[in-house]
């Protein structure tokens, strides 16, 4: 099957993208079947454990991986690739605190992988904060829409 | 803890990545790649992979949180960034290892209580015939 490649303008036209931007509370039994899906035993004192920090900025910004990949227009969901995932954490995240987060995609651009293949490769960026407003983590996605290669 | 580079962090191990997790995961973060839930999805990728399911990306990468965590304790780490060269496959036995390479002071001015020493470190995800799966670097408090 071939997709039609989207217009590179189109996709440039992502930078910039902010997110509508919202809350997230982590309750404890996400925390604990999340932390269990690592292997791990519950963190002490309530803390989540830091896999919260893929999803917990993606929902708390008001989107979705679903969004996310609709943004790109990715061929399917297939055919998304990860080329890293960045996690400053400034204050470990706790249960039942209501986080305010903003985010957005800060760079887009085509590229060509060694086979020569085009793909999109999309930056986004969450900033997580407390209550008092204070910085407790920030994370990059960089995914690489992949084209025709499925 | 007296941490100098050079310093081997002790391995963690995954025995047994569990397909049952993925699921449980996928529908907490509301994902809908099915190579995360769906083996004949999988199978019909162009990758050779057979029937499994692939482990979602911050799921290996808690392992290597898990593996800093039980070394340096929890709340310690402070940045974390992880590259994925290969997939992790539902079934397999995956360790967690690391070195510090280099070590450096954090002052804080208004809290030297909050001042801390940094163990910048080497990570990496590894599979006994596979190799390297995640690779990346850490900082944590030491």
């Amino acid at each position: 099957m071939t997709y039609s490649v989207p217009d590179v303008a189109e996709i440039e036209a992502l930078a910039g993208h902010r997110f509508t931007g919202g809350h997230y509370t982590i309750a404890h039994w996400e925390n604990f079947l999340l932390t269990e899906c690592t292997g791990a035993e519950l963190l002490p004192n309530g803390m989540v454990h830091p896999v919260a920090l893929f999803h917990l900025p993606i929902e708390g910004a008001g989107t979705s991986i679903a969004e996310m990949f609709a943004l790109g227009q990715a061929e399917s969901d297939l055919s998304i690739m990860i080329e890293s995932y960045e996690w400053d954490m400034f204050i470990p995240l706790q249960e039942e605190i209501r986080y305010s987060v903003s985010g957005g995609i800060i760079s887009a651009e085509r590229r060509a992988n060694d086979q020569g293949q085009d793909y999109d490769r999309l930056v986004f960026c969450f900033e997580v904060a407390t209550p008092a407003n204070a910085l407790a983590a920030r994370t990059t996605i960089i995914w690489h829409y992949t084209r025709n290669t499925l | 803890m007296t941490v100098k580079a050079g310093d081997v962090i002790p391995p963690w191990e995954m025995p047994s990545v569990s397909a049952a997790r993925m699921r449980t995961m996928a529908a907490i973060l509301r994902d809908p790649n099915p190579v995360h839930w769906d083996r004949k999805a999988v199978a019909a990728l162009p990758l050779g992979l057979g029937e499994r399911t692939i482990n979602q990306g911050p799921l290996g990468l808690s392992y290597i949180v898990n593996m800093l965590h039980a070394w340096a304790g929890a709340g310690s780490i402070c940045k974390l960034i992880m590259r994925f060269p290969q997939v992790v496959l539902d079934g397999e036995c995956v360790v967690a290892r690391g070195e510090v390479t280099e070590i450096t002071f954090e002052k804080d001015d208004k809290n030297p209580k909050g001042s801390a020493h940094l163990a910048h470190c080497s990570v990496r995800l590894e599979h006994a015939e596979r190799g390297v799966l995640l690779e990346g670097s850490a900082i944590v408090k030491v």
